[in-house]
């Protein structure tokens, strides 16, 4: 087995650009397999432990903070809400909401005529879904109330805390089914084979600025140990700009920024994993894998309204897993005007997230404001996952503003469509009854849209897509995309555990092409 | 230390005013009330209860001397925002958070959060144009620069840039409401990352390197202290 560490003269088995969900698990995979493999990730390699704060301001540096421009008539923001760095790239900052999509969530088009249809079914995507919640550590209910029977999680779900209670309590009140989510943070000690031993989650609420425990099913203490011990060298602070190929097309070599310098990584394949903004910039970049003109194309973000309210209970928000509590009643509502559907999650909030919205979205300042954030103690939200169709308006260009490397500055156009608007109108109105129900008192909206998703698709038709159904671009031989960008429809689901599952299917693909 | 909250806790507890803006609320607000003892984050964080990469944090924060010398903005729009931060985030004692300060640091830096709306120009710029936009704003309506003005006024001049239609020249090459969001979101964020203002609004999570046991509704564990104000704890002791 070849093993790190490689020089950039070694000609390795594959480059993978990435080390967030769509990278670390494919590179655990083919290490594993034995093939010399290097990740290039953009951000530093930290130990949590010693370099992580309990601090929302401190933890700045887990998010991708190079300038997006966000345009369109409904701007979607990055930063904190989008994207990260860092060896484990946005899973150091996920929430870790695990939610296996539906069955029908990948037929869309067949459902309603609209969107697209994913080129393969739920049971291709099932037995990844097994592996993957059994490598990362997801607590859930077993078994689990809506969708097809499944394996049953590895842990026992995680305590309510007083969002996903008030959530309970409102849902009942309506006779919507609740229950505890699926959470890839550990309600027990754990471990599964060949990764590290993990504690129990202490519940201290601070997911999306980073675990400093390692109870969180990150990829830096799940996929990217098990990498490593399989010979992968992982290489932090490279940024790849570009690639070098041969007169045949394929790629020969990676070339990335290191704080000392450029590089280039000589490599038989490449694996781009670098989120569905900087995977799409890469390829317009270097004018790579365009012939159908569908890259930065179908950007699609998932509908996000949150509904907060403020309760006489006293609920602490910033207190255990922030997405404590699911429904998926609303994932094909009876009185939808809409097609898809969405899922109900409880959310807990940090007050320098919380405070920040309120500025957003009730433009409260002065005495308002600091009234209202003395109720920070009360409050609770509800949010919404829901499907997001892709649309041709919507897309992602490189700006004529360069950023502090010299690189144009990604330009993202979003605009909400009719099936959008409608869909967030319906969960407005039902998660206002929710809370209304559960007793809550100044009730508001904070409409947005979140994830990044689908600026490089994949499907069958060289012409409408980007990679074909195993994640290999159509128009280079040695080139696989493995993040959100290829997903051809949104899902009504969080994309994190989906990314890990389409991740090892496209690494056990290219295995099984390689072995042939 | 180098500032502090404003200290007019007795009105500040009879403050009903409303919270809900126009058509999105379906009750009055300012109802909850759990500002922490004077004191409780300097107890707290000495403690085992704070990891030492927090406490390193947070004490930086608080030990962090106010800015006098701007370095991005000019003297006077450094004043204008001073002025400006002041009212968005109703700041009238005698010390303050340094909000404007944390603001001049980050734009001299030249880091960002990540995105920004495309309809305005970079941070910086948008800043600085912003700023001479609420001053010629504040000549039109009220006939003086904004630092100048009465609280009266000045939030007539602020409301009208908030609704996105202020009169002004400057206005016409950058959207007042969009400025204005930003404006806020920043003041607000840095303003309530501050230890002394999370412990006005009774937040104590940065005590967690144990993790915490009472998540539930209506629990509390012993190093939360009660909040001061008393008479809003309707239900706190609960089953």
């Amino acid at each position: 087995m070849s093993r790190a560490p490689f020089a950039p003269s070694d000609e390795v088995d594959a480059v993978v650009i990435g080390t967030g969900a769509g990278g670390a698990p494919l590179l655990a995979r083919l290490a594993s397999a034995g093939l010399s493999v290097v990740a290039l990730e953009a951000g530093r390699a930290l130990d949590p432990a010693r370099d992580y704060a309990r601090d929302e301001e401190a933890q700045g540096f887990l998010f991708w903070n190079d300038e997006r421009l966000s345009a369109g008539r409904d701007p979607v923001a990055f930063g904190r809400n989008n994207s990260g760095t860092g060896v484990g790239g946005s899973t150091l900052h996920y929430t870790a909401y695990t939610v296996r999509a539906q069955p029908a969530d990948l037929r869309l088009k067949t459902e309603f005529g609209v969107g697209e249809d994913w080129p393969f079914d739920y049971a291709t995507l099932e037995p990844y879904y097994d592996e993957v919640e059994a490598t990362v550590g997801v607590s859930g209910p077993s078994p689990y109330p809506w969708g097809p029977p499944r394996t049953p999680y590895p842990l026992k779900p995680l305590p309510l805390n007083g969002a996903a209670q008030l959530m309970q309590r409102g849902c009942d009140a309506l006779g919507l089914r609740t229950s505890p989510a699926a959470n890839a943070a550990l309600s027990g000690s754990y471990s599964s084979d060949g990764t590290v031993f993990r504690p129990a989650c202490h519940a201290c609420g601070f997911c999306q600025a980073g675990c400093a425990t390692g109870a969180k099913g990150s990829a830096d203490v799940t996929w990217l140990p098990l990498a490593r011990a399989a010979g992968a060298e992982i290489r932090p602070e490279c940024f790849a700009t570009g690639f070098e190929r041969d007169a045949a097309g394929r790629i020969t070599a990676v070339v990335y920024r290191t704080p000392a310098g450029e590089e280039r990584q000589r490599c038989r394949a490449v694996f781009l994993c670098a989120g569905a903004i900087e995977t799409p910039r890469l390829l317009l970049l270097g004018g790579l894998a365009n012939g159908s003109g569908q890259v930065g194309r179908n950007f699609m973000a998932h509908t996000g309204i949150q509904v907060w309210g403020q309760f006489d209970d006293f609920v602490r928000p910033f207190k255990g897993i922030p997405g404590g509590l699911i429904s998926e009643d609303t994932h094909r509502p009876a009185d939808a005007d809409f097609a898809g559907g969405y899922l109900l999650q409880s959310i807990g909030v940090m007050p320098v997230t919380y405070a920040s919205q309120v500025a957003r979205g009730r433009k409260l300042w002065g005495p308002q404001l600091r009234a209202h954030m003395r109720g920070y103690n009360n409050t609770a939200g509800i949010n919404i996952l829901g499907d997001c169709l892709p649309d041709a308006g919507n897309y992602l260009e490189l700006s004529d503003e360069p950023d502090a490397r010299g690189l144009p500055k990604p330009r993202v156009h979003f605009t909400m469509g009719e099936n959008e608007r409608r869909m967030t109108d319906h969960a407005d109105r039902l998660m206002r009854r929710i809370w209304e129900a559960a007793g809550a008192r100044d009730i508001w909206s904070f409409p947005r849209n979140a994830h990044i998703i689908g600026t490089a698709r994949m499907g069958t038709d060289p012409e409408r897509s980007v990679v074909d159904p195993d994640g290999k671009a159509h128009d280079v031989p040695n080139l696989y995309v493995s993040d959100n960008s290829t997903f051809p429809s949104a899902l009504g689901a969080n994309p994190a555990l989906t990314i890990m599952a389409l991740a090892l299917r496209t690494a056990d693909r290219f295995l099984a092409k390689r072995g042939a | 230390m180098h500032c502090n909250m404003r200290g007019d806790r007795a009105s500040v507890d009879k403050d009903t005013t409303a919270t809900t803006a126009p058509g999105t609320g379906t009750a009055t607000a300012g109802l909850r009330d759990h500002r922490y003892p004077d004191g409780t984050f300097a107890a707290l964080i000495a403690t085992p209860f704070v990891t030492a990469p927090t406490r390193a944090a947070l004490q930086a924060r608080m030990d962090k001397p106010p800015v006098i010398e701007p370095r991005f903005l000019a003297a006077g729009e450094f004043a204008l925002l001073g002025a400006v931060c002041d009212h968005l985030l109703g700041e009238t004692g005698e010390r303050r958070i340094d909000v404007p300060g944390a603001i001049d640091a980050r734009l001299a830096a030249g880091t960002t959060d990540g995105w920004r709306y495309d309809a305005l120009p970079d941070d910086g710029s948008a800043m600085k144009r912003g700023l001479a936009g609420i001053d010629e704003t504040a000549r039109l309506m009220a006939g003086a620069p904004f630092a100048d003005l009465a609280a009266a006024d000045r939030e007539r001049v602020i409301a009208a840039v908030a609704a996105g239609d202020p009169p002004g020249e400057t206005w016409r090459g950058l959207p007042a409401r969009t400025f204005f969001e930003d404006l806020l979101a920043a003041a607000t964020e840095s303003f309530y990352a501050h230890p002394l203002a999370q412990e006005e609004i009774g937040y104590a999570g940065y005590a967690d390197a144990r993790g915490w046991q009472a998540i539930g509704l209506d629990e509390r564990e012993p190093r939360e202290p009660e909040p001061v104000a008393a008479a809003f704890a309707t239900s706190e002791g609960r089953p």
